[in-house]
């Protein structure tokens, strides 16, 4: 008597919880990932030579984000590094996209929009020589402070090489024009000759 | 009345079995223990101990006696079988046990003081929580009282041999003799808690106040408790549903100094004088805190706001054959991620360590919880029936469900507005588990001379999981099967077990690759067989010691994040070792496990009392996370870069806690801890091994001693004092500059104080503490607490803790 009991029970338990785990049909799949986060994928930096000519950009790509396979540096022309020449001087632009996005976001939009929240910082590490070109940046945001989408690259008459890295920082409330508040956003490098 | 502290086992022993008590069964057991009174733990003199007979219900030869000045009771000759054991004591209720004599066994009984009215209470538990030749420590009573408030990490890590893992002030996770995360189960109820173990910033989804008991098993324990137990069990044990008529209750209230803490718990238990079968319980925490303060700043965004509640309905006749019940409790929490802990990459952290104090905006205090944070709920369904045939043993049938909700959110929305309007967490994981566990208990047999008795038990997992947002761990699935069989036999102060274990573990994991227009998913599929067997045996070398040695052999199958989580978390970048797997190449294998164990335990002494455990744990093909050089290369420039690898490790240690009385209510506690790791092929030290520590206190007990003034007596009080001090970790691998970002901080020593008083509140007991931490407000960093890069510990705290039955 007990003993039915118990088995009807324990029969019913089983069927209530454990059914639903022999059905397969139940799993959910992998969907394509949801326009949710963000990611930057891309960063462009065209530098168009003030009176005219052919533009030089360089771009840094990782369309699978962190990790996995390695994100890929071009130049244009398929150089091994970013070509300037010590004759002109260039209006340099930064453009960032997502590419996982369909379609793609253009984040430096964005990165416009809330200017007094952004920073981009342009180092050269390891110049040769060490006076190899100057970047300056050129627009501002609402408090004056630089904001750096926006810049003017004059190379010095003398040719060389070095490591140009484009630095944003994300400094929302605690933008003070200099690099050290905030989180870094993109932190990337090409390398750069002057000829 | 709260229901006495008596042991509530994961698959509780029967208490009536009816056990033939043929000729041959042994009856030189000894059955001994200390009778205390529940709340000041004061020993009861002169209370009587007696043993009935629970088939015939007459006392058994030579089963009665009272206890000597110290409390302590010694029965010997007893015969094996199942037996009830009643305490009684002039002012105290009746404390009643049921338990199965089947080797040398030491009950210590804790005695309510009655209320106006005299009410008896009756509690058939079962004592094994933990396989009897196998290490444990628990916390209960009055020492689990004191953690009121805390996390179950914290909570444990009390117990010699017990660490914790933390990050900042809000995450604990336990850490046992070294071991942590994947390798440690925890049983919430009885059931596997499943979730998002493998993080080392995910702490258990549990909240201890429901905990009458938290026992820690040290060691591997898989043969019981799944095959990837090698580092041990944590088990979270709520008191038995109320078996005699009346509703009755307990509420607690805590309220610490430095993060202005407050968390009310309430638990209400009943019993149908009708409908005696039907036994109920309802409960309730709330637990808030804001900013942490280190004795220099604030840690902005350190606060958390957890609820969690439980309720159980149980069906048992008196005296029947079988019960039932069902179990829900939910839990969920928000707990604010300290802001400057959360940076983006290497030169970030670097300028962060760098700084001497964290790297923002002057905070002050504050209840608030921004980004980034993490929001954690955890549901568990249970439903248990068992039955007790007539011929002896008994059946058990668990079935339960989970479901694990885990939500991170990063510092910062995204930029663009829609999406940031969404508000959507960055990482989002939900887990979900079915488990299906049956166990059965044969009934003891005379066997060789002694009495055998075996358990044997099938269970099964199905686990689902899937993910929104950003890829660290893949979708999968999981599906456990599972058969062990323990087997026990004790003669006289001989008490032996074996037990084996074999599981299959199919992994199928799902990855996808690309957006929308390139969309593809990645299949691979894990069909692993673990084997675990184990090995034990325990001796009563005399009356006041017991000498227990386990030999374990445990395979545990490498969990989905070893083989496929990429990406960052926790500011590194984390990658497994099948995903970056060259083709054709063999994956991850196994875990093999080969732990020894040794116990000693002095016991029942007056004056001197302790436990040493010496264990060594030779694991193969142990999986760590070891760096990847140079660092992997992300938009955000590189990130400290780390990916699963295995190699041969060892691990070993003791532990030793004790207690000495050198004066009436003068007791001096101490416990300490060594933990030794060894990389096997590399012949280095293992990274993130806990520091040699130790720990003493000091503790006075006041006012009159119990006899005569139980009910509406004097208030007792109690004084400690307590030092505690850990070493810096000096046994670090070579290199540790590329292992590390920062070398491991200094040791520390800190100040503590402990004051309470047993009170009365009309008739009802009243329970009342104040306990300081840091008490001189050290500032110190731990190897173990992930925020060390960051910031200082938690500064001196006091907590108030108030708690009543009724």
């Amino acid at each position: 008597m007990t003993h039915s009991r118990f088995l009807a029970l324990a029969l019913l338990l089983a069927a209530s919880l454990a059914f639903p785990a022999c059905k397969d049909d139940d799993d959910p799949k992998p969907q394509p990932p949801a326009n949710e986060g963000e990611v930057i994928t891309t960063l462009r930096y065209t530098l168009t030579p003030v009176g005219g000519g052919a533009a030089r950009t360089a771009q840094f790509r990782d369309l699978d984000g962190d990790g996995g396979t390695a994100p890929v540096l071009t130049y244009d022309g398929g150089a091994a590094r970013l070509l300037l020449d010590k004759t002109k001087t260039y209006t340099g632009a930064v453009l960032l996209l997502d590419e996982t996005k369909s379609p793609v976001d253009t984040i430096s939009n964005e990165v416009l929009e809330e200017a007094d929240e952004h920073l981009f910082v342009y180092k050269l590490s390891a110049p040769t020589p060490a006076d190899l070109l100057t970047i300056t940046r050129t627009d501002r945001d609402a408090n004056m402070l630089p904001l750096g989408l926006e810049t003017t690259v004059a190379p010095r008459a003398t040719p060389g090489t070095g490591t140009l890295q484009i630095i944003l920082k994300h400094q929302p409330g605690v933008k003070d024009g200099t690099e050290a508040p905030g989180d870094t956003d993109i932190d990337v490098s090409f390398g750069v000759e002057v000829r | 009345m709260l229901l006495p502290a008596v042991g509530w086992a994961q698959a509780p022993v029967s208490g009536s079995v009816l056990t033939p008590t043929p000729a041959s069964v042994n009856c030189g057991l000894t059955l001994s223990g200390q009778v205390l009174d529940h709340e000041t733990r004061q020993p009861l003199p002169g209370a009587t101990v007696v043993v009935f007979d629970a088939a015939t219900g007459q006392p058994v030869p030579h089963g009665a006696t009272q206890t000597d000045g110290f409390g302590n009771y010694h029965l010997h000759d007893l015969c094996a079988g199942a037996v009830r054991v009643k305490t009684l004591f002039v002012g105290y209720a009746d404390e009643v046990e049921d338990l199965r004599l089947t080797r040398p066994t030491v009950i210590n009984p804790r005695l309510h003081p009655t209320a106006v009215q005299l009410r008896s209470v009756e509690v058939r538990g079962a004592r094994p929580v933990a396989p009897y030749t196998q290490v444990a420590a628990e916390l209960s009573g009055r020492a689990l009282d004191a953690t009121a408030g805390q996390t179950l990490g914290e909570a444990v890590s009390r117990l010699a041999g017990v660490t914790v893992l933390q990050t900042g002030p809000s995450i604990y996770k336990p850490m046992i003799h070294g071991l942590h995360s994947n390798r440690v189960a925890v049983l919430n109820n009885g059931v596997r808690q499943e979730g998002q173990q493998w993080g080392q910033e995910h702490a258990p989804e549990i909240d201890p106040f429901l905990a009458q008991r938290l026992t820690v098993v040290k060691g591997a324990a898989a043969v019981r408790y799944g095959s990837d137990a090698i580092g041990g069990v944590v088990l979270m044990q709520p008191a038995p549903l109320r078996d005699s008529a009346g509703v009755g209750g307990r509420a607690t209230l805590v309220a610490a100094s430095n993060n202005r803490l407050g968390a009310a718990s309430v638990t209400v238990d009943g019993n149908s004088r009708r409908l005696p079968a039907l036994r109920w319980r309802a409960h309730g925490t709330g637990r808030r805190a804001g900013t942490t303060a280190t004795p220099d700043y604030y840690l902005g965004n350190s606060g958390f706001a957890e609820t969690a509640y439980a309720g159980a309905v149980g069906w048992a006749p008196v005296a029947g054959r079988w019960g039932t019940e069902v179990f829900y409790s939910h839990f969920a929490t928000r707990l604010g991620i300290f802001a400057a802990s959360h940076v983006g990459n290497l030169t970030d952290l670097q300028r962060a360590f760098e700084a001497d104090r964290p790297l923002q905006p002057y905070e002050g205090f504050s209840y608030a919880i921004g980004r980034p944070y993490q929001h954690v709920r955890h549901g568990l369904l249970k439903a248990t029936a068992w039955w007790r045939p007539a011929a002896g043993g008994r059946v058990e049938l668990v079935a339960a469900r989970q479901l694990d909700l885990r939500d991170e959110y990063d510092k910062h929305r995204p930029r663009n507005n829609e999406l940031s309007a969404l508000n959507r967490p960055e990482l989002s994981y939900q887990n979900t588990t079915s488990t299906l566990d049956l166990t059965a208990e044969l009934p003891a047999r005379p066997l060789l001379g002694g009495t055998h008795h075996a358990t044997v038990g099938l269970s099964g997992t199905y686990q689902d999981n899937t993910f929104r947002g950003r890829y660290f761990i893949p979708f999968y699935t999981n599906r456990v099967g599972g058969v062990f069989g323990i087997e026990q036999w004790s003669c006289g102060r001989w008490t032996a077990e074996i037990g084996v274990r074999l599981d299959r573990r199919d992994l199928q994991v799902e990855r996808t690759l690309g957006a929308a227009d390139n969309f593809a998913v990645l299949r691979n599929r894990f069909v692993v067989w673990t084997p675990a067997a184990s090995v034990g045996a325990a001796v009563e070398a005399g009356p006041h010691l017991t000498v227990r040695a386990t030999a374990a052999l445990t395979r545990r199958a490498p969990a989905p994040n070893e083989r496929y989580s990429r990406g960052v978390h926790n500011g590194q970048y984390e990658e497994g070792y099948d995903i970056s797997l060259a083709p054709g190449a063999a994956p991850l294998a196994p875990e093999t496990s080969r732990a020894l164990n040794l116990t000693l335990t002095a016991h029942d002494n007056p004056r001197l009392n302790g436990e040493l455990t010496a264990y060594v744990n030779h694991i193969d093909q142990f999986i760590y996370a070891t760096p990847i050089l140079p660092p992997v290369l992300t938009i955000r420039g590189p990130f400290p870069s780390f990916r699963f690898l295995s190699t041969d490790a060892r691990f070993w240690g003791f532990d030793l806690s004790g207690t000495y009385t050198p004066a009436p209510r003068w007791t001096v506690l101490g416990k300490a801890a060594i933990v030794r790791t060894r990389d096997l092929r590399r012949q280095d030290y293992l990274i993130f091994t806990p520091a040699d520590r130790a720990e003493l206190a000091v503790r006075r007990e006041l006012g009159r001693p119990p006899p005569g003034s139980g009910p509406g007596g004097s208030p007792r009080f109690y004084a400690q004092i307590s030092g505690q001090a850990v070493a810096r970790q000096t046994r670090l691998p070579a290199n540790y500059e590329l292992l590390d970002y920062r070398a491991a901080p200094a040791g520390y020593a800190l100040l503590g104080a402990e004051m309470g008083a047993a009170l009365r509140l009309g008739p009802c007991p009243l329970d009342v503490s104040v306990a300081g931490t840091n008490l001189l407000d050290h500032r110190y960093r731990d190897y173990l607490n992930r925020f060390r890069y960051f910031s200082d510990e938690m500064g001196r705290n006091l907590t108030v803790r108030v708690s009543t039955r009724w």
